[in-house]
Order: C-alpha cells, then structure tokens, then sequence
C-alpha cells in the first residue's frame, strides 16, 4: 500500500511533510558520515590485522622454543622456572568510536622473567615476553573491527532504508499532497469562475 | 687400602649398572608412537613395578615423570643407605643434589610468593633429608623459607638474603645452594683414598656448571660483577683467571677464553649451534654425562664408578622424561634424538 493511498490532505500536512523530509535528509546525512568514519576506522585496523600472519609464525616459532625448554627440563622443571614470572597486568576499559562501544586494553605492568635462571626457560619466555604485547594489540584490533563491521552493516542498512525507500516515500506524498492541493485549488477557482457566471446570465 | 664396605658397595655397583637401560634400549624407547608404548618397553626395566600399578588410561607425562623421579632418588639412595665412614659421608653429600634441586624449587616459588605443593618436588621421604620440605613450602617467602634452613647444611644462606635483595634474582640464592653442595663434596672428598677418578668426576661437573652459569647469564647481558660474586669458588681445570675472561668476553669470545683448556670444543660447539640459550643446557649435560659413561669402564675398581652410576642413573631419568614429554607435545622423533642426552 503506498504512502499516498493513507494521506490527508492539508496545508499543515504538506508543511510537516517537508519538516519530516528536511530532517530525515539530515539524518541521512549523519548516518553517511558515520559511514564513512566507521570504514576509515576499519581501513587503520585493517593494517594491524594484516600482521597476524607474521604473528603466527614468529608465535610458533616461540612455541618450539617453549617445547624445546620443556625437553631439557621436564614438566616441573619447567614449571618452577615459569613460577618465577611476574605476571602481566591488564586494565580493560570501554572506549566509545562513533557510538560502538570497544574494548581498549592498557597494559599497567610488562611481564617480567628476570627471575628465570635457566637459559632455555628464559629464551622461551623472552620470546613469548616478547609477543604478549603485540597480540593483545592484535585482539583489540580484531575485537575492534568485528564490532565495528557490524555496526558499519546495521549503519549501511539504515542509509539504504532511508535513501531507498523512506526519502523517496516522503517525496512521493510531499508530490501526492501538493497536487491534491493544487488540484483543489483549481476546483475552488472553477467553481468560484461558474458562480459568478450563473449570478451574471441570472441578472441579464 | 680400600675398606670392605667399599669393595662391597663397587660389587654391588657392578650388578645395578646391568638394571640400568642401554643406549639402545633408550633410543628404541625414544622411537615409541605412544605413552602406553613406553610403557609397555619399560616394563621389563627397573621402573616395571612402579608403571605396573599405572591405568593405562591414566597414563600421561606429567605422572610418568614422577616415577622415573622416584626411581632416580630410589637408586641414588642404594649406594648411600650401603656405605657407611668416609665413603658414606661422601655418597651422602652426593645425594643431597636431590634436596638441593627442592629446595631451588621452593625457593623459586616463595621469591614470586606463590604456592608450592608437595607433589611439585622431587620425591624424597623425610628419613633421606633433614631439610622439612612440608614445613618450607608452607612459609609466605624467602626471609622465612631461610629461617627454616637455619639449623641446615645451608645455614649460612641467610647471608646471602643481602645480596638477593639488592638483585632481585632468585639465581643468586641457587647459586649459594650449588655452592655450599660442591664446597661439601669436594671437602669430604679431600678424606677419601684414591681420589683422583672422583676429583675428576666431580671437578668436571663444578667446571661445567660455572660454564653453564657464566655463559647464561651473560646471554642475558646481566653485570660481570654479579656473575663473578655468584659462581661456585671450586676450580678444578678452569681456573678463577679463566672464568673471569669468559665473564668480560661473554660467548662470542669464549673459543678464546677456553682456549688451552678441555672445554674449548664445548664453546665451539655452541658457537656453531642455531640457539645457542637453548643448546648451552644440553651440550654441557651431554659432556657431563659422556665423563660419566667413560669413567664407567674406566674406574670400574674404584669409588668413581659408584658416582659415574649415579650420574648414568639421572641421565637415564632426565631421558626419560625428555620422551614422555615429547610425545605429550608430539614432537618429531628427529627433533626429540637432538635432544637427548645419549
């Protein structure tokens, strides 16, 4: 059913048809800015995600350094070294990026394996350190563009909507009602035109 | 003149080392797909009454390890528990590696003040050590795990607690308990006849520990200084001259620092090697034990076979828990036959 089919028709209407129609263009307006903000955002991410497969392999490699700390030691050997670690510390506050709300990770204290005295534990937990810092970076960026991604899908939506279907909607019955109106008009001044005829052939 | 209970204690020696596992019971242990494999090939060995009583559905590495833990400190304590004077003092002053090696543990643990359970040590029942293992892994930190040493061989730790303090390093307390361990054994060393095999042995071992703790810890660009104060003041073929040239020249320069003496290949070894942190371990083990199994057919009438047996026994243990581990971690047999000590 389209929208003309529901319409009154008056000259209020037909103002805060055009009010309506100002302020979803706006709102269009916004939306696409928020568009193109969240897709810029992505794209900067994008640069860090891409350096997951360099952290694949370097993590890898860390991992056979850890299984080769694990030979020469054994389970409990290894497992008094790691004992010595000071753990990391992590803060995990809300960060608000165009209204998505993500997660940013604050690293309040570095892990540290000074206390490590064997030299293969110490390699490996070097090496791990070493990458802690740059996988949490990694897991913000991903955490991060995942819900930006669907927030930039819902935005999109919503973009569409309103270029698609409600703008022209409100167009459609803006024409509709002024051309009721015109219409109208003209049928007031034909028969205001007829009135007079019919007084004027009444008098003569 | 050798005593009786020594030549008894050799004879016994002669018959444990037939229990031992061979080269190629180990590498064919090593070729295993699975666990319960191994446990299968070494139910036919010393460890068969232990692993017997293991589910076969509960075996895993971790449970594995402290069988052969357990075994090794069973047979450290055989030659201990038949030797008594001089020799027996000697023996006994060897075997305290194992509580040493629990008290590093504790020590470890208490330094990042975490909890440390029993069953995280080596097992060694409470009649073998005067140490109270129960009572140190309780305390809150190292000042009251040293309290508790207090009436100990390793008394005189509590003035170390100084220097650990400055530092920070739990190494620097590990260190005082290898020093006073070897300070020990070369002491009643001194007393026993026909010493020379032993002085080797043991000598060897100090050497190649002060090797492994300089070399460590200048990979880990820690002050000369430090590294000087904690190594271990026996010097049996490196001498404090040529440890503190290897401290100021760190690995790239220890060919030349260890030039002259029997561990230059040892420092060419590790030079050649890819990662050499990860290598330094292995490659001072292997010569240790190599020592060992050369003193074996070497010292065959003398009180160094006794201790070359008791090392072959901890690099049989330390094998044995590198195959359990690494087919835990299905690593590659290639990978696993470059690390083990054979």
């Amino acid at each position: 059913m389209s929208v003309a089919g529901r319409a009154a028709v008056s000259r209020g209407i037909l103002l805060r048809l055009r009010e309506q129609l100002e302020f979803t263009k706006k709102g269009q307006e916004l939306l696409k800015m928020k568009r193109d903000h969240l897709a810029s955002e992505t794209n900067k991410l994008l640069s860090k995600v891409a350096m997951r497969g360099k952290l694949d392999g370097r993590l890898m490699q860390a991992y056979e350094h850890l299984k080769a700390a694990y030979l020469n030691l054994g389970y409990s050997g290894l497992a008094s070294q790691a004992v010595t670690v000071d753990r990391m510390q992590v803060r995990v506050r809300p960060r608000s990026i165009m209204g998505v709300i993500v997660p940013e990770v604050i690293i309040e204290k570095e892990p540290s394996i000074r206390s490590v005295s064997s030299s293969s534990a110490y390699h490996a937990a070097s090496e791990l350190s070493g990458l802690m810092n740059e996988l949490i970076e990694l897991a913000e960026a991903e955490f991060r563009i995942e819900s930006i991604a669907y927030e930039l899908m819902m935005t999109n939506r919503k973009v569409n909507a309103l270029e698609r279907v409600l703008i022209p909607g409100f167009i459609e019955l803006i024409r509709y009602v002024e051309g009721r109106l015109e219409e109208e008009s003209l049928e007031e001044f034909f028969r205001g035109k007829r009135v007079k005829q019919v007084i004027r052939r009444a008098k003569t | 003149m050798r005593s009786p209970s020594v030549i008894y204690l050799i004879t016994r020696t002669h018959g444990r080392r037939t229990h031992l596992l061979t080269s190629e019971n180990l590498k064919a242990i090593s070729k295993s797909r699975s666990l319960p494999e191994v446990v299968d090939q070494l139910l036919r060995s010393d460890y068969a009454s232990e692993i017997g009583k293991l589910p076969t559905e509960e075996v895993d590495s971790v449970r594995l390890e402290k069988i052969f833990h357990r075994t090794l400190v069973e047979r450290f304590l055989q030659p201990v528990k038949d030797t008594k004077g001089k020799a027996g003092e000697f023996l006994e002053a060897y075997a305290a590696r194992i509580e040493v090696e629990n008290l590093k543990r504790i020590l470890r643990a208490k330094h990042s003040q975490e909890k440390i359970e029993e069953e995280n040590l080596i097992p060694l029942g409470r009649e073998h050590t005067i140490l109270n293992f129960p009572a140190l892994v309780k305390v809150e930190n190292v000042e009251e795990a040293v309290a508790l040493l207090r009436e100990t061989a390793y008394a005189a730790i509590s003035g170390r607690l100084d220097d650990y303090r400055r530092v920070g390093l739990p190494v620097v307390l590990e260190s005082y308990l290898d020093d006073v361990y070897f300070t020990r054994l070369w002491e009643t060393l001194k007393d026993l006849p026909d010493s020379n095999g032993l002085r080797w042995l043991v000598g060897e071992e100090v050497d190649l520990h002060n090797l492994q703790l300089v070399l460590s810890l200048k990979m880990r660009d820690l002050g000369s200084r430090l590294i000087e104060e904690i190594i271990i003041p026996v010097f049996y073929r490196l001498s404090k001259s040529t440890l503190r040239d290897l401290i100021q020249s760190g690995l790239d320069g220890a060919p030349e620092a260890l030039a002259g003496t029997s561990y230059d290949d040892v420092a060419e070894q590790l030079l050649k090697s890819k990662e050499p942190s990860i290598d330094l371990e292995i490659t001072l083990s292997r010569r240790l034990y190599q020592d060992a199994s050369f003193a074996l057919n070497q010292l065959f009438l003398e009180l160094g076979y006794v201790v070359a047996y008791m090392l072959l026994c901890e690099r049989e243990a330390r094998d044995l828990v590198t195959i359990a581990t690494a087919l835990d971690l299905g690593i590659s047999e290639e990978a696993l036959q470059r690390r083990l000590l054979l």
